[in-house]
């Protein structure tokens, strides 16, 4: 015992014990022993009692026999072994950085999103935008409410530029090559340097500068070109687009002598015949044409005007679909019976509103409606249709050309609408091109000076001419024989791989710019953002060129521009407020409201009439070259969300193809995915064949716009080049009637989003209204007993709603319930809501293949069902999306409850907890749901948009999925929330009105309306309870919330009606 | 084993009278011996198959479910069909193990204890595939209902969480089942091992000594244990079938699923013990053991099963056209004649057509043609998994959804693999277990018999 020790100080051991109990030891207490040992108190004994707990317990701690490691030290490693193993294991989830801001912006609340009004060039069209920018990233497009023109809608391309401009193609440095071909890295000031003195020398050698664009329609550009030419004179200017409306404007001004051919006032057309043209889908202008359309197409809210389309035509369009009577016809045939119809109206008919010269007269004598309708085998009862509406509507009905169709043909169409008196339907609210578009002489020419040496220097001012110009010009030898090539670009094209010098332009989200396309109103652009990557805006680059090349600053332009507008805009406009004052709210509105001018009278010239030759048939096959629907001319073509977009009418995604008719399949033994020559003259491009519905015989439908030989790496190895049959040939540049389509060797798969079948067989003949999916109408019906259009399955005496549930109690909604209406009349099928979803829900490119394997990700479907014959078939639209249904089939099958309802009506998705069983999508009768079979960001062309600039395009409203999880619609729940956060905060109460889904807000059409089924004031009742309303597949009662709007054609036949009664 | 009082003398069950001794020797010869060539050849296959799986699962989780040919139309392939698939062929196991039991159908015993390892090794093999056709199997813990701090409880509505306690509870009584019963063989082979395979087999015979008490003990375990088992052959087929009978989608949203199941369930799992057996008793010249008498039994329960399945079949195709519902008026002639008709007929002729030919004594005798018939039966119940799983989803409501379903390589690998799997999970336990209940095959021996003088 060491009773000194430090250590056992206060420590109580045993020994302590026993020493207090000494005494007891030594009292031999007789009468309290245990054994004998210790009633002798045996030392022995003693000792054993004292060591009793063996060992070290009963003694003192001797510390160098303890462990190393104390308690403290102990727990210290263990909950640092514990922190190693726990960083260790990294999170699978996506890992970002969070950076306060040093300095907050002015009017940016984080979390808010703020939103500024832009205009973008979009071909040759110019489209006002409201963009909305979160923490100072632009992150969706949406057209400008208050714009004159957009009305809040933009268009496909337009809502793309988001992705755009997020590209990971994007070029990031300015780069230079010797022998256009190897590149180097070279620097702005560098670049800059080297171009002045080429320019300067040029212009001392007396060569042409060349500058290469698409159409001018901006005015201070229009003034920068101007400034530049007197700087460097030997600069001409050569605007260009693939597709344009030059045909129709010449034959407008032969007519006329105006260089703008009008518009139509669709909205006041009562009879509307469009003639080759899908002034629905691929003209210019569409966007306010659907909206103008659809006005008088509403049976909810303007049940006594609906309209009626005729559409002829020889390809399968997506305005022809839409047409209540459709005839078909060659294209190069239409001119006849327009004919046939000025010699029935104008000659034979009385009441013509001109009297037409004998020129005329002698020149459509020969023409006959019966005897046209005979020789092209048109349905006779549609002409008689035709013949009647005409001669009932004069001055309400209206003839719209094609832009692609011949000038003779535009010409006869003038003169018909002239005849019946219909021309105060035009609309003159256009410009023509501030630069006329360059001449097919003018580009032969410009090609011969490049070829000769005679130009110095050729500026690709973001144009692609290598690509775009119809290959015989030879540019893209011709450019070889250029000095300098300067090319402007986002994104590396068959150009700027063949230039001098490629300098990144900007984006148009990071631009400044000015428009003026209508005579009512001037379009601003503004920067949302600075440059992403080291690029600079287009006209900057010129400006800093023509002033020396020393004083480059992020806003020379926007100086210039500003300048433009105070000396040559803002003194016409007569306003009260200073410039300043008037240059920020021009900045708030983006767009300029100017004083209104009288249209002068229209002089009809008729002898432009007598002079034009008519169209005479060929025997050969008609190839119609289009714009692509999505990627235009092909500028947009590195955009996934526009590739993927399906087509409308075929429904195909990443390519184009050659659209045919049965019979001429039937004729050269051809079927859909073979690949064939298409010879016109010695020119031949071989693609594949698409059979599609109600082609005209002998017509091949081509767009343009595909197979880019580099054009980014998303558009790498989609589609066919096709505009190496642009020739001279063609009864307009778009259209030729001397072609012949043959059989190639091999077969290319193209990929639909829907699957083919024999719409005549009677397994699945009109298998849309068997089923209940879609219900129809005619507009006779819908007068007469409206009741009687929507085929309802009634449980007689039940209300299904009283069910009980096998979820539990049901939910009794008692506040706000979301629903969504779709009216079937207006929408068109165009896709806009798809793009508008994609782009707001951070919906994934998946690429062709995945697309093949029927795994597309975009939560909208347009689902497009034919019905009648494979030779002339109709169709309907149906947009089909989650239908948030009151007894939602995913909701109880899901085992980890990942898919709920909510107390207002929506079907939620909670992707944390989902594990990906997919029993929800395949007990959903919509099939809306999508699973992400991959991480589709790194599967889609390796990581490709998973790249860091992509990171921004996200909404950060909606979460990014992860591999393995399903998703769908979700009624924008985002916007749900945002407006339930306004509103509280407002203390006011949740209207139905306050959330515009990013659908709703994209359909140029306004066919999609979303409010509270509980209110009875908003605006969705008078769709829920129309007599012509119905929930697709009603009889599978799982009580859908999407109300759709039975589609009405206005049409004097009977119609397929929907129910299986026929069966 | 059991006996019964009133016992009469049937046909003998193991017709030569072998001693005991010689049953012990032919039925531990193959855990005992040195694996044979024969052996070594089955398993490097099956463990080539296995290993084809392996990779397929590993690209599986690489890259995600994507690899395989699932789409958004058709969400279940391979997956799914392979999982009812395997959990069919675990029917058989319990079956004879234990309905058969209590019937005291006393043939049972030359291939009980078989049965009831596939059994095992059916359910294992099924169970792999619910957890890896899920986008996220690191989340599979979500299908346990424990409780958390989020509240978040698993959904009881849900026929696939029915599915998880389903098929636990079979997998963990049948495995109690099988390993109670192994306990008196695995003793008498700790009585003959030495060296570890001694201390191995003593731990696993858990004390076991033979005594009068341990078999009486042993007799009412083993009868409980039967009797809890019984319902499961029923019920856990019937909670597979409800994964597709619960659903709205026509061609799944049908009564007569558990019953249909149920018995395909048992005629898939005799089919596949049959053809493991044929080969079995060969390679292990254990003829005298599973005799064509037991194989001939299993013929007919074919036949029946078979017959029942063909009903079902036929009932469906009356009850689509009964409903006047058109949608499943439609999933049915699309069954039959639309672009999966080849998988259709193939399931139709492999489960109802050819197993009528056992109908004839001389076919259920044959022993080729009854390997040819069983293994078209396999074949013909995976087909009827795919046809009720792909061609009912494949064209459902809305024509525009209509997809095609294609198995990728990962999805046959996958297949293969599952095979692969359940193959070697079998070659080793015949190697390490013995295949045939000793215990329960001496009670039937005619020397376990109550004899009469005159015998001797």
């Amino acid at each position: 015992m060491n009773k000194n020790s430090e250590l056992t100080k206060g420590v109580i051991t045993s020994n302590d014990l026993y020493d207090t109990k000494e005494e007891t030891y030594n009292n031999k207490d007789v009468n309290y022993w245990r054994g004998f040992r210790e009633l002798y108190n045996d030392p022995e004994f003693r000792k054993e009692v004292e060591s009793e707990f063996d060992d070290d317990a009963g003694k003192p701690f001797d510390t160098s026999k303890l462990s190393a490691i104390s308690r403290r030290k102990f727990l210290a490693l263990l909950s640092a072994s514990a922190a190693v193993a726990a960083a260790g294991c990294s999170n699978y989830r996506d890992k970002g950085e969070i950076v306060p801001f040093n300095q907050k912006p002015e009017n940016l609340v984080e979390g808010n999103p703020n939103y500024f009004a832009s205009t973008f060039q979009i071909g040759g069209e110019e489209i006002g935008v409201l963009v909305k920018s979160r923490e100072g990233r632009p992150i969706k497009v949406n057209g400008n409410p208050e714009h004159p023109v957009s009305k809040g809608k933009a268009n496909l391309a337009a809502q793309a530029t988001v992705l755009a401009l997020y590209d990971p193609d994007r070029i990031r440095e300015p780069k230079a090559s010797s022998d256009k071909n190897s590149f180097s890295t070279i620097q702005w000031n560098d670049a800059d340097a080297k171009i002045i003195e080429t320019l300067r020398a040029a212009t001392t050698a007396g060569k042409e500068i060349s500058i290469f664009t698409s159409s001018v329609i901006s005015p201070t550009q229009r003034k920068l070109f101007d400034d530049f030419i007197q700087q460097f004179p030997t600069t001409k200017i050569y605007p260009f687009e693939q597709v344009n409306n030059s045909v129709k404007n010449s034959a407008w001004n032969k007519i006329y002598g105006q260089n703008i051919a009008p518009a139509v006032k669709w909205d006041e057309a009562k009879v509307i015949v469009a003639l080759e043209c899908d002034f629905l889908g691929l003209e210019d202008g569409k966007t306010e044409a659907m909206r103008l359309f659809a006005k008088n197409r509403d049976l909810i809210n303007n049940p006594d005007n609906y309209s009626r389309l005729y559409s002829i035509e020889g390809s399968t369009s997506l305005t022809g679909l839409n047409s209540d009577y459709r005839l078909r016809l060659r294209t190069d045939a239409i001119e006849e019976l327009i004919l046939a119809l000025v010699n029935e109206f104008g000659v034979k008919r009385g009441g013509s509103a001109l009297s037409l010269e004998s020129g005329i007269v002698s020149k459509v004598s020969s023409f006959n409606i019966n005897a046209v309708a005979e020789k092209y085998g048109l349905d006779k009862e549609v002409i008689g249709h035709l013949v009647k509406d005409l001669d009932a509507n004069r001055g309400t009905s209206i003839f719209v050309a094609g832009a692609s169709l011949p000038e003779s043909t535009q010409i006869s169409t003038y003169l018909l609408n002239e005849i019946l008196g219909n021309t105060k339907l035009y609309s003159f609210d256009f410009k023509q091109d501030l630069t006329p578009l360059s001449t097919t002489a003018e580009l032969a020419d410009l090609s011969g000076k490049m070829k000769g040496g005679q130009v110095g220097v050729f500026i690709n001012f973001d144009s692609n001419p290598v690509f775009d110009l119809p290959r015989n010009l030879g540019m893209a030898e011709a450019i070889m024989n250029v000095e300098t090539v300067i090319s402007f670009t986002e994104i590396d094209n068959e150009t700027s791989i063949k230039s001098n010098y490629v300098l990144p332009c900007n984006n148009p989200l990071e631009s400044w710019g000015d428009y003026n396309s209508r005579i009512s109103y001037f379009g601003l652009q503004q920067p949302l953002i600075a440059p992403l990557f080291n690029t600079r805006q287009k006209e900057a680059v010129m400006l800093n060129w023509m002033r020396g090349g020393n004083n480059f600053n992020e806003s020379i332009y926007h100086q210039y521009l500003k300048d433009n507008w105070q000396q040559n805009l803002y003194p016409i406009l007569n306003a009260s407020a200073s410039f300043n004052d008037f240059w920020f709210d021009a900045l708030h509105d983006g767009f300029v409201l100017l004083p209104s001018q009288t249209q002068e009278s229209l002089q009809f010239n008729q002898s432009a009439v007598i002079q034009a030759q008519p169209i005479k048939p060929s025997g050969g096959k008609v190839v119609l070259l289009t714009r692509n629907y999505t990627l235009g001319d092909g500028k947009y073509s590195n955009n996934g969300w526009l590739q993927e977009l399906p087509h409308p009418v075929s429904k195909i995604v990443w390519d184009n193809y050659a659209a045919i008719s049965l019979a001429t399949a039937k004729a050269n033994g051809l079927d859909s995915n073979d690949l064939v020559n298409v010879s016109i003259g010695d020119r031949t491009v071989t693609l594949p064949v698409f059979v599609q519905p109600s082609m005209a015989d002998d017509v091949i439908a081509i767009e343009l716009g595909c197979g880019r030989s580099s054009g980014g790496k998303v558009s790498e190895g989609t589609g066919f080049d096709v505009v190496p049959l642009i020739g001279n040939d063609g009864i307009s540049p778009w259209v030729y009637n001397n072609a012949s389509i043959s059989k190639a060797t091999g077969t290319y798969e193209l990929v639909s989003t829907q699957e083919h079948y024999p719409i005549d067989s009677p397994k699945f003949k009109d298998i849309q209204f068997k089923r209940r999916i879609i219900q129809q109408g005619t507009y006779k019906q819908f007068k007469s007993n409206p009741k009687d259009i929507v085929d309802r399955v009634e449980v007689e005496g039940i209300d299904l709603r009283e069910f009980p549930s096998i979820n539990g109690e049901p939910i009794k909604y008692t506040g706000v319930k979301w629903a969504m209406a779709i009216d079937l009349n207006k929408c068109t099928g165009c896709g806009e809501c798809i793009m508008s979803c994609n782009v707001e829900n951070n919906i994934p490119v998946v690429g062709k293949d995945q697309v093949a394997n029927k795994r597309a990700m975009q939560w909208i479907r347009l689902d497009r069902y034919y019905f009648g014959t494979p030779e002339d078939a109709r169709a309907n639209f149906q947009p089909m999306l989650c239908q948030h249904c009151d007894f939602a089939p995913c909701e109880n099958v899901c085992p980890v409850v990942a898919t709920t309802h909510s107390e207002d009506g929506l079907n939620g998705m909670t992707y944390n907890r989902c594990v990906g069983t997919r029993y929800c999508a395949n007990n959903c009768p919509y099939k809306v749901r999508r699973f992400n079979y991959f991480n589709f960001r790194h599967e889609f062309k390796d990581y490709h948009y998973h790249n860091d600039s992509m990171q921004l395009a996200m909404n950060p409203e909606v979460t990014v999925r992860s591999r393995g999880v399903m998703e769908k619609c979700t009624f924008c729940v985002q916007r749900v929330m945002k407006a339930r956060q306004d509103a509280i905060s407002a203390n006011r109460e949740l209207k139905g009105t306050d959330v515009i889904t990013a659908c709703q807000e994209a359909c140029p059409a306004n066919a999609i309306t979303f409010g509270d089924m509980n209110d009875k004031s908003d605006p969705i009742q008078a769709y829920r309870n129309s007599d012509i309303a119905f929930y697709s597949l009603e009889e599978v009662k799982v009580r859908p919330n999407v109300t759709y709007i039975s589609q009405i054609f206005n049409i004097e036949e009977e119609i397929p009606k929907a129910g299986h009664h026929n069966d | 084993m059991s006996f019964d009082s009133t016992y009469t003398r049937e046909l003998p069950l193991v017709p030569e009278r072998s001693s005991f001794k010689e049953i012990d020797d032919v039925i531990f010869r193959p855990v005992e011996e040195a694996p044979t060539r024969k052996w070594f050849i089955a398993i490097t296959i099956s463990s080539l198959a296995l290993m084809i799986g392996a990779v397929a699962l590993a690209n599986t989780f690489y890259f995600g479910i994507g690899t395989w040919g699932n789409n958004s139309t058709v969400g279940w392939g391979f997956g799914i069909v392979n999982f009812v698939f395997w959990i069919g062929i675990g029917h058989a196991g319990t079956l004879i193990s234990a309905i058969l039991y209590l019937f005291r159908q006393r043939w049972r015993t030359g291939i009980a204890r078989f049965a009831e390892a596939m059994t095992i090794f059916a359910v294992i093999t099924a169970g792999i595939f619910p957890v890896i056709h899920t986008g996220r199997p690191w989340l599979a813990a979500y299908l346990i209902p424990y409780p958390n701090q989020n509240s978040i409880w698993v959904n009881f509505n849900s026929p696939l969480l029915w599915d998880v306690f389903a098929v636990s509870t079979y997998f963990t009584i049948s495995f109690v089942f099988w390993s109670v019963g192994l306990i008196p063989d695995i003793a008498a082979m700790r009585d003959r091992a030495s060296g570890i395979k001694k201390r191995i087999y003593t731990v696993l015979s858990l004390g076991w000594r033979n005594s009068n008490r341990h078999w009486q003990h042993y007799e009412r375990a083993y009868l409980i244990l039967a009797g809890l088992s019984t319902p499961l052959v029923l019920s856990v087929h019937t909670i597979v079938s409800f994964d597709f009978a619960v659903a709205i989608l026509p061609g799944w949203h049908t009564t007569i699923f558990p019953p249909y199941f149920v018995a395909g369930a048992i005629f898939s799992g005799f089919g596949m013990v049959a053809t493991v057996l044929i080969i079995l008793r060969k390679v292990y010249d254990m003829e005298h053991i599973i005799t064509l008498d037991h194989l001939e039994k299993m013929c007919k329960i074919l036949l029946a099963t078979g017959s029942m399945v063909g009903y079902a079949y036929c009932m469906e195709f009356f009850m689509a056209w009964y409903s006047g519902y058109i949608f499943e008026q439609f999933v049915f002639i699309n069954r039959a004649f639309g672009p999966y008709a080849w998988a259709y007929w193939t399931m139709f002729s492999c489960n109802v057509i050819f197993p009528q030919l056992f109908w004839f004594k001389k076919i259920r005798r044959n022993i080729p043609i009854m390997m040819l018939l069983v293994i078209l039966v396999n074949v013909g119940m995976w087909f009827e998994r795919f046809v009720i799983v792909v061609t009912s989803l494949h064209r459902d409501f809305l024509p525009s959804s209509w997809a095609m379903f294609y198995p990728t390589w990962t999805d046959l690998a996958l297949l293969l693999g599952s095979f692969g799997f359940f193959f070697t999970c079998v070659l080793l336990f015949v190697k390490v277990l013995p295949s045939i209940s000793l215990a329960e095959l001496k009670a039937v021996t005619e020397n376990a018999q109550p004899t009469h003088k005159h015998h001797h």
